[in-house]
């Protein structure tokens, strides 16, 4: 080669690069845990945003191109064993849409960066998102996430089982008011469902339906029965013993009563959502967006003649009818460049706009983070939306601690062993107090 | 000569060395160090660092810490000046806009992160973005709150600046609290001694590796190794490829069709209920049938290998006390009982021995199958290991008390094959043989 030729392609080679130069390219991944088909959006809107920035960029004269990549999780092990793991080793996504929970032990890991360094909460449409939203994604004084979603967990009552045992449209619409009021507790609706049984309205066992498997919804009953997850003052977890046995007595009492069988926890979720849907249990218990499976998912066409639906009832006069609402968030995580985690928040803000948001509430049955949210045509024109919404002012989130979630695991354990029958409530308690001292030392109080 | 041939013998040992540090050693290795550690999620796997959090004082003013030095290790301020001015410039801030905040707002001082940032969002050549301003704003901030320090000494150094009335023992207590990763303790161990679930996970597991060997990969291996030996060559040799598909299956396809044979709505519930016979979800329906479905599952994995190694030992009977034996008048069940089982003390001892081994570290095939459930009566203890250390619902993983669980049967392993190198005289198989053949 001549040096004419080789200075000409010098000069194309590096012409070349200045083009690149000018023009910004990111590759951001956004991975999403506990997220079913109906809940495409949570991701989808990450991609949505991208689109709505690089326009942004061109209109400032700015060449911008943001390749979005996607994955998602059905289950919450894998994609937190995933992220946690992906995370130590250098090679997670930027983005993450997790439960608020994940943040005290994501955060003190240092798998996380605070979000509220890249992002004006007070600007739109941040500034529209509910300040309980905040409260909830904030820890240690740090916003680290961006609320991604809201929900209420719903007590759900068969409309013909009612029937059959003789209730009138009347007491099946008063049902919502005197379950909130306490006057209708747990141990009314086991009769109600054993009645139910009797008269032949559900096969038995098929009385009550509690969710299948482990998960936050378990909470609720332990708040029924006065139960506090953890002291507002110190922060620490609670254990009262007299509320988890009540609690736990409880399911056992289910179990007696033949309203739901001993070996029911593991039953597979389609199977569950199949027999909601074909009308086979009395009373059962769920979350607001389970309604988009339903409805979208399984194809149930008549859920409001069939279904009446209310807070999870107190159980005794310690507790109080309640929900517990888990919100999910988008977290920024340490990964990649201060320029990129610059972008993802940007798209995170961007997806957190009313109109993006109401494609995943609508699509996916969950409540407005915002409070423009709700005036969207999409989301207002959702009869479940504004129904399930008038749930949220009893709803609770459970606390950012650390251990929370060994809390979780194990009081879940005690339950499964109540449950099938190998331990006594209160031997059940006694064990879950010594498991929780080996757990979590003196994050404890026990009452 | 002597060196070069064991140098030789060296030589051709390095491959197996080398896999054997990388895989068995090392790994056994960091097992031990972990489970002396309390690393779990919150903590991380690499080295911490120091941070002092909102959460961290809460605590240690619940064990104690005054009220006042609370206060005072929190303390947060906002001061405008000509040395924030210079951090700001040494930390990339844009000059214009360093300068302008040094010009705007010399000698004041704000009480809120807020406060302050929204001011100097209102001068004209702040930045639009959030991170630039953010970070111009940190130059003049003073606190130790919610930032991570790589060395106990800087944490140290900037409590000391904002904090000076705090006595230097408590300063020493809320730094070395701020570490954020794992510690050395033996806390796992005492755990797994007092837990109330240790006993019920020894009993599963005892029970399950028991009953698998003992139907399975012994009894059930030992008849198919006998009949296939009875069977003329060609059918003997499609029977046991017939048995040989368990091993050979990917072990996620196998427990799917293990799923659909007892899943509600599959064949076996649809074959009981039309035989009027009790129909539901077998594989976790009740706790006898999870047990049965968790050790067939397992069995039929396990049968083919006792088949194979019996198959190969029972070749080895010099087939002329056989011919002896039926001239003799011998049925089948005396040429059993009387020639091939006494024969096969060895290579039943050795299925026993190598099958428990594996079977007590196997985990997979429970956990694609009944999970440990219902409840967490087929949960054996590398299945909780696991979970402990790397699957859950919650995701706070517990590598350290993980590691310790895994440790137990990494030494019930060395001692169990101690013993049974001992026991089939390892040395003598080694030794020359005594006939020249």
């Amino acid at each position: 080669m001549t040096n004419t030729k080789l200075l000409a392609a010098a000069a194309v080679i590096l012409a070349g690069t200045t083009v690149t130069a000018a023009a910004e390219e990111y590759t951001i991944t956004v991975w999403a845990g506990g997220t079913n088909p109906t809940e495409n959006y949570r991701l989808d809107n990450i991609e949505l945003a991208a689109d709505l920035l690089e326009r942004e960029a061109a209109i400032n004269g700015e060449e911008l191109t943001i390749n979005i990549e996607k994955q998602s999780w059905s289950g919450w092990d894998d994609f937190r064993q995933a992220v946690t793991l992906a995370g130590e080793a250098g090679n997670g996504p930027n983005i993450l849409v997790a439960g608020h929970d994940d943040i005290p032990t994501w955060s003190k890991s240092g798998l996380l960066r605070p979000i509220g360094d890249y992002i004006y909460t007070d600007t739109y449409p941040l500034s529209q998102i509910y300040p309980n939203l905040w409260d909830v994604v904030t820890y240690n004084g740090q916003i680290w996430g961006v609320p991604q979603d809201a929900e209420a967990r719903v007590m759900y009552w068969s409309i013909p089982g009612l029937k059959a045992i003789g209730w009138s449209d009347a007491e099946i619409a008063d049902l919502p008011a005197k379950v909130k009021s306490g006057e209708f507790t747990l141990y009314d609706m086991l009769d109600a469902v054993k009645k139910m049984q009797d008269e032949g309205a559900v096969a038995a066992g098929d009385g009550f339906a509690p969710r299948p498997s482990n998960g936050g919804d378990y909470w609720q009953f332990y708040q029924s029965f006065g139960g506090e997850i953890a002291d507002e003052e110190s922060g620490k977890l609670v254990l009262d013993k007299q509320a988890m046995q009540d609690f736990y007595t409880f399911f056992a009492d289910a179990v007696d009563d033949g309203v739901v069988s001993s070996t029911y926890l593991g039953l597979p979720w389609d199977t569950w959502h199949g027999s909601v849907v074909e009308g086979k249990y009395g009373v059962w218990h769920g979350g607001s967006w389970h309604y988009a499976q339903w409805t979208r998912q399984n194809g149930m066409t008549d859920f409001f003649d069939k279904v009446q639906y209310t807070l999870i009832p107190a159980g005794n006069e310690n507790g109080r009818a309640n929900s517990i609402t888990h919100p999910l968030a988008y977290l920024l995580t340490a990964q990649g460049s201060e320029d990129e985690a610059e972008i993802a928040a940007e798209l995170i803000a961007r997806a957190s706009s009313p109109e993006l948001n109401a494609f995943h509430a609508v699509k996916s049955g969950h409540l407005a983070i915002g409070e423009d949210e709700v005036n969207v045509p999409l989301y207002a024109n959702d009869r479940w939306l504004s129904e399930a919404s008038a749930f949220l002012p009893d709803a609770n989130a459970t606390p950012n601690n650390v251990n929370v979630g060994i809390f979780q695991n194990d009081m879940f354990a005690g339950l499964e062993s109540v449950w099938t029958g190998t331990a006594t409530p209160e031997q059940a308690v006694n064990d879950l107090e010594a498991k929780l001292h080996a757990d979590v030392g003196d994050d404890l109080i026990v009452r | 000569m002597r060196t070069r041939t064991s140098l030789l013998g060296l030589a051709f040992l390095t491959p197996t060395l080398v896999l054997l540090i990388l895989f068995f050693i090392m790994p056994v290795v960091f097992t031990a160090y972990f489970s002396f550690t309390n690393m779990s999620t919150s903590t991380g796997i690499g080295r911490g660092e120091y941070m002092l959090t909102d959460t961290l004082l809460r605590r240690l003013k619940s064990e104690g810490l005054s009220q006042a030095d609370v206060d005072a290790v929190s303390r947060e301020t906002f001061t405008v000046d000509a040395a924030g001015h210079d951090t700001a410039i040494a930390a990339g801030v844009d000059k214009r806009f360093a300068d302008d905040i040094l010009d705007n707002f010399a000698g004041q001082s704000f009480s809120d992160a807020r406060d302050f940032e929204r001011a100097l969002r209102g001068l004209r050549s702040a930045p639009r973005s959030p991170r630039a301003v953010k970070e111009a704003a940190r130059a003049f901030t003073h606190s130790a709150l919610n930032t991570r320090y790589r060395t106990p000494d800087e944490l140290s150094a900037v409590l000391t600046a904002v904090a000076p009335e705090v006595e230097e023992e408590t300063r020493d207590l809320i730094v070395h609290r701020s570490y954020t990763g794992h510690v050395l303790t033996t806390d796992n161990f005492r755990k797994l001694a007092s837990a109330p679930d240790t006993l019920q996970l020894i009993g599963n597991t005892v029970l399950y590796v028991g009953l698998t060997l003992a139907f399975f990969n012994v009894s059930l291996g030992l008849f198919l190794a006998i009949l296939m030996f009875y069977l003329p060559k060609r059918a003997s040799g499609i029977f046991s490829a017939l048995w040989l598909l368990p091993r050979i299956t990917p072990m996620v396809l196998y427990a799917v069709l293990w799923k659909w044979f007892t899943w509600d709505s599959g064949f076996l519930p649809t074959l009981a209920a039309h035989l009027g016979l009790p129909s539901f979800n077998y594989m976790k329906g009740s706790i006898v049938t999870a047990w049965i479905t968790m050790i067939c599952s397992n069995g039929f994995v396990g049968a083919s290998f006792g088949m194979l190694l019996f198959s190969g030992a029972l070749r080895s009977i010099p087939i002329q006390q056989i011919w002896a034996s039926e001239v003799d008048g011998a049925n089948r069940w005396q040429q059993v009982r009387r020639i091939i089982l006494p024969q096969m003390r060895w290579p039943i001892l050795f299925v026993t021995s190598y099958q428990t081994l594996s079977l007590i570290a196997s985990y997979e095939l429970i956990w694609l199958t009944t999970n440990g459930g219902p409840g967490s009566s087929t949960t054996v203890w590398s299945l909780s290991a696991f979970k402990t250390a790397l699957f859950n619902y919650t995701g706070n993983l517990q590598y350290g008390l993980g590691a310790a669980m895994a440790l137990v049967l990494v030494v019930i392993g060395l001692v169990a094959s101690i013993f049974y190198l001992r026991l089939f005289k390892f040395n003598e198989l080694l030794t020359k043989p005594r006939i020249e053949f």
